[in-house]
This record gives structure tokens, sequence and C-alpha cells, in this order.
């Protein structure tokens, strides 16, 4: 009698997520998507699409590039930054009122908003990683703080040094061309480098999406998950603070509320990344082409002299549109 | 359920505290307690908040988030102003054409959340950039006019009718909890997976939540209306995040399942109170945001305390 032993199929082992979730097929559909629109732009209005048009377009792409930079780290782990705005505002403010137009204290204003943004970024990872607050509560709750920080200490930016202009050393850097690339561009390509080198060679970067896609494996792995997390809401400080430096070393000065249209469009551009929110998810250079694809639309759409009504239902229908394309999202398991 | 009991119990809590310091520091200040017109007051310009907390409650408990209240209380805001005519027959017709296209932009969400399994997130920032797109549309610049009667009905200044509006909220959801909709949805925000296995048209649920939501956004978007007696096509963007803390306040859990949508109400009222507290404590307007903020956080802190407590306890 021959034993039936039932067929045991050996699973075979899944792929690493990160080359499994066609990332990286996303993150040309990104720049395809920003390119068509450029190409669209300039059959439309010719110079759209000259050195001129794109170099406008990537310098304002970058001011969302920086917030997006930060927001990337805390989304990869399943988390959010909603204090991205009133952070890059008061950091702005911070530069402009530390400085208050004397050059010679540059540094000592730099370092005191980028420090702003850090500290900030603590208090989000303590409230998440330590103290059990959903990130969409405490970053909410920070953003209001600091909203309320901000206008209170400034007076309503009617105090004395609030007229003042970034300082001109910050103004150089951030529009200063060398070879006919602004300053502002230089960093942000620096910035993109030192992220996407980060986050897929090096130790911290597989600590990231390990996080992101078990944060318990992660834990049972050996991982600090909760010191990696505080780190992480820490850059997305960081990053929004120098985001509000280079606004305000581009327009010249600080506005309340010159923050408010990045929480939304950072987390766009994230999507159009094809970076998942649920975190473990995404090749870093997605949103880079988010961001771009982002602005390039609402340019071509200020081109065409399109309505605000719009240009706001066209930027909606875009992101919908990439996210069907795209597909529905697995929870990583 | 104990734990459910005990956030509801610590959001009505808030409330009363909240209310207590406002009445005695209206009293330090006027020699007097706040009046009728001053309750009446803060009822009216509770209202709005209040029910785009329903709406915000609701989806909240089936695990989602719906950014686009803020949109659509711009939309329909919006509406309101401009086609309101005063004639009771006509407006009648178009203050529930209002509140079905509020249901239609919840239906829209709903089925990009539950049909193509898009994030609530995602799908709610796009359809918020949507709405508030044709509120601009509806009413460029802020002006239109909203007609007396409807003031006079949703947010009279001289008698406290608006608590029959909190009442018939508070006397809804305690029929819908115990509708097969209305628990289906709290069993599906409670565990997905099981409310599939054991049957529950999960689909159908999630639609639901998102279109009683847009609905609600509607009303508060015509409530808003009334109380301000003009249009305001950015108005109602505050709502975004005001009615995701109201929601927190109201001790609703982010992880689905777990909460009261008088809870919501009562967060609405408390967030509103709060403000007319530091009017009442001297403390410059100016700050306003930073003790919202503070207070947000705070709540939260002090409901995972005592939902250690509550379960250490058993």
């Amino acid at each position: 009698m021959t034993e039936v032993r039932p067929v045991v199929e050996v699973p075979t082992p899944p792929r690493p997520s990160r080359r499994g979730d066609r990332s990286g097929a996303k993150v040309l559909i990104a720049f395809g998507v920003a390119a068509a629109i450029i190409v669209v732009g300039q059959l439309r209005n010719p110079g759209f699409g000259s050195w001129d048009g794109i170099r406008a377009i990537l310098v304002i792409a970058s001011f969302t590039g920086f917030v997006v930079a930060g927001q990337t780290l805390v989304v990869l782990v399943g988390g959010i930054d909603l204090s991205v705005p009133w952070t890059l505002n008061a950091a702005a403010i911070l530069l402009t009122t530390t400085a208050a137009g004397h050059q010679s204290r540059v540094l000592y204003a730099v370092v005191a908003a980028l420090g702003a943004g850090l500290a900030i970024g603590l208090v989000n990872g303590i409230g998440t990683a330590y103290l059990g607050v959903p990130a969409v509560v405490m970053t909410l709750g920070v953003n209001g703080v600091m909203e309320g920080l901000t206008l209170g200490l400034s007076q309503g930016m009617t105090c004395r040094s609030c007229s003042a202009y970034a300082p001109d050393a910050v103004r150089t850097a951030v529009n200063g061309q060398v070879l006919g690339v602004p300053g502002d561009l230089l960093l942000w390509l620096g910035v993109i480098a030192l992220t996407t080198v980060a986050l897929s060679r090096s130790t911290f970067g597989r600590r990231v999406y390990a996080v992101g896609n078990n944060p318990w494996a992660a834990y049972l792995a050996g991982i600090g998950v909760r010191r990696l997390t505080v780190v992480l809401y820490m850059l997305s400080g960081l990053f929004a603070a120098l985001a509000g430096i280079a606004l305000v070393g581009y327009s010249g000065q600080p506005t309340l509320g010159m923050g408010d249209p990045f929480l939304f469009q950072s987390i766009a551009a994230i999507v159009i990344g094809g970076v998942s929110v649920l975190g473990g998810r995404g090749n870093p250079l997605g949103p880079v082409a988010g961001c771009v694809t982002l602005v390039a639309l609402l340019s071509l759409l200020r081109a065409e002299s399109m309505p605000e009504w719009g240009r706001n239902v066209l930027y909606g229908a875009l992101i919908l549109a990439i996210l069907l394309l795209y597909g529905r999202e697995r929870r990583p398991d | 359920m104990l734990t459910q009991q005990a956030s509801l119990l610590l959001s009505l809590v808030m409330l009363t505290a909240t209310v207590l310091t406002y009445a005695g520091l209206y009293l330090a200040r006027q020699g007097i307690f706040p009046t009728t017109f001053d309750w009446t007051n803060v009822v009216n310009h509770s209202l709005p908040l209040a029910l785009a907390a329903v709406g915000q409650g609701i989806v909240v408990l089936t695990r989602g988030l719906d950014l686009s209240i803020g949109g659509m209380v711009d939309l329909t805001n919006g509406l309101a102003a401009t086609r309101l005519t005063g004639d009771p027959r006509l407006d009648g017709l178009w203050i529930l054409l209002i509140l079905l296209v509020g249901a239609a932009g919840g239906l829209v969400n709903g089925l990009l959340v539950a049909r193509a399994r898009l994030q609530p997130i995602l799908v709610t920032i796009a359809t918020l950039a949507i709405y508030q797109g044709l509120a601009l549309w509806v009413l460029p610049t802020p002006g239109g006019q909203v007609p007396g009667g409807l003031t006079t009905v949703l947010a009279n200044p001289d008698a406290p009718t608006g608590l029959v509006w909190v009442a018939a909220v508070a006397a809804a959801w305690f029929a819908f909890r115990r509708t097969r909709v209305g628990a289906g949805i709290v069993a599906l925000g409670n565990d997905p997976e099981a409310a599939h296995a054991s049957g529950l048209p999960v689909l159908r649920l999630t639609v639901i939540a998102y279109v009683a939501s847009g609905f609600f956004a509607a009303a508060a978007g015509l409530f808003l209306a009334a109380t301000t007696t003009a249009g305001d096509a950015v108005a109602g963007n505050v709502f975004v995040l005001t009615s995701i803390a109201a929601v927190v306040l109201g001790g609703i859990s982010f992880f689905g399942g777990r909460g009261s949508l008088l809870g919501a109400v009562a967060g609405a009222f408390t967030l509103t109170l709060v403000v007319n507290v530091l009017f009442f404590a001297g403390i410059d307007p100016l700050y306003q945001s930073f003790y919202q903020g503070l207070f947000l956080i705070a709540a939260v802190l002090l409901g995972n305390a005592a939902g250690r407590l509550a379960r250490r306890a058993r």
C-alpha cells in the first residue's frame, strides 16, 4: 500500500519588496509624465521647454523637493508629518529675524533655523514613537503649536525685526548661478544624492525599509525602531526648515502662511512618485519626479491662463489618475 | 465596550470642564454668568464643526480619513450663498440638492476607497483639490447672500434652537448605531478581515460611511452659511484639520471601530469653547492655535493614560 502524501508546495521566498513593487517603473512613469507635460507646454507656448523655462520649473519644484525629502523618510516607515507648513514658516521667519539684516549673523541665523526644525522633529518623534500618539494627531497638534508660536512671537509679523530681508549670503547662495545652474538647484541635487544613497546603499536605508515593512519584525531583528523613528521625524523637520530657508532666500521676505501649500503638495508628490503611504515601499527618486510633475502641471495650466478653479480640479484629477494607474496598494506583509 | 464608554465619558468630562472654565472666566470678567444669548452663540458657532466632525467620525470609525470635508464645506457653502433666494419652496429644493451634492461627493470618495481600494488619505487629498476648485467656480470671490430665513431656522441668534439640531444628531446616532448598517460600520472598523469573513458587505458599508461624511459636510456648509450669513469659497478649509481634531478630542480611535459620534460632537464644542476661554482669559488671540495644538496633544495623552488605567483595573 502506498502512502498518499499531501503535496506540500514549497513557497518561493518573497523577493525583496523594494524590487517587487515595480517602484522603478513608477519612477519612470513619473518622470515620463513630467516630460510629457513639458513637451505639451513647449508645443503650445514656445519657450516653456527651453532651459530657462525648465530651470524656472525646477527651482519652484526644489522648494517642494526639500520638504518631500523629509516627508518621504517619515512616510517610508508608515508615518506622516503634518507639521511641515509651520515648521517651514517658523524657520523662514527665524532666519530673517535672527539675522535682522546683519550680514555677520548669517551663520548663526541659519543654524537657529535648522535647529528649530530638528527640535520640532524631535518633539514629533517622541510623541509618536514613545508616547503612542498617532502620527496624524501628534504632527497636527505640533503644527498648531508652531502656528500659534510663530504668530504670537512675531506679533502677527509686526515685530521690529519682522520686516527684515533674508541675509545677502543666503540670497546669493540660493539665486547665484554656477555655470547657469542656480545654487538652489545644486543644493537640491545634493539632497537628492544624499537621501538616495543613504536609503539604497546603507544600513540606515535598509533599516528604514525594514521598519516600514514590518516594525515588529524589525524590532525582533534588533533595530531600535523607536530611536530610528525619532531620527526620521527630526530629519523631516530639518528638511522642512531647509525649504523655509531656501524659499525665503528666493523670495527675499517671509510671509505668514507661506508653508501651507507644501503639506498636501509634498504628500501628492510622494504618491505620484509611487512611494506607498503604508510604508516600506518605494524608490526615493520617485517623489523627486513627483515634485517636477506637479510643478510642471501647475506652470502649464498657468501658462494656459487656466482659472484657479480649473487648476485645482485638474491637479486633483491628475493625482486620482496616477493613483488609478498604479493600481491598488497591498499592505506589506 | 468598556473602553468605548470610557473614552466617550472622558470627552464629556473635558467638555464639562471647558464649559465650567468658560462660565467661571466670564463671571470673573463680566460679573455675571454667560447669558442665554452667549450660550446660543456658542452653540451656533460650534454646529458647523460638530456636523463636519460627525462626518469625519463615521469615516474614522471605518479606519479611514476624509480630508475632502473641507472642500465639500467650501462648495456647499458657496452654493448656499449663491443659489438660495428666500423663496421657501425653491430654497427647500436647493437645500435638498446641496445635501445631495455632498452625498454625491462622498459617493465618489467611497467608491475610490472601497472599489478601487486606494488609500483614503490619498483619494481625499485629490478630491479635496477638486471640490475646492468647484467651490471657486461657484463663488470666485467671497460674498453672495444668505436669506435670513435660513439663519432663523439653522442658526437663530435669538433663541437656542441650535440645541434642537444637536439633539437631532444625537438621536440619529443612537438610532443608527442599532441598525444593521450602523453596527456593521463599527464591526468593519474593529476588524475588517473578520467583518468580511462573517459575511458583512464591507464594500457597501465603506461607501455608506463616505456618503454620510459628504452629506454631513454639506450640512456643515449650510450651517456655516447660516451663521456667517455670507459665502466664502475658502471658509471651509479649516475644517480639514479641525474636524480631525474634534474627532480625536471626542475619543474616537484612529485604529477604527471604537468611539461614539456623540464624542465627536462634544469634541467640536470643546474645541470651539477653548477659543472663548482663551479670549476671556485675556490671552492674545494670536496664540490661539498654540493652545489648541497643546490641548489636542494633551487630550490624546490623557486618553492613552485613561485607557491604560482602565485595562489595568480589569
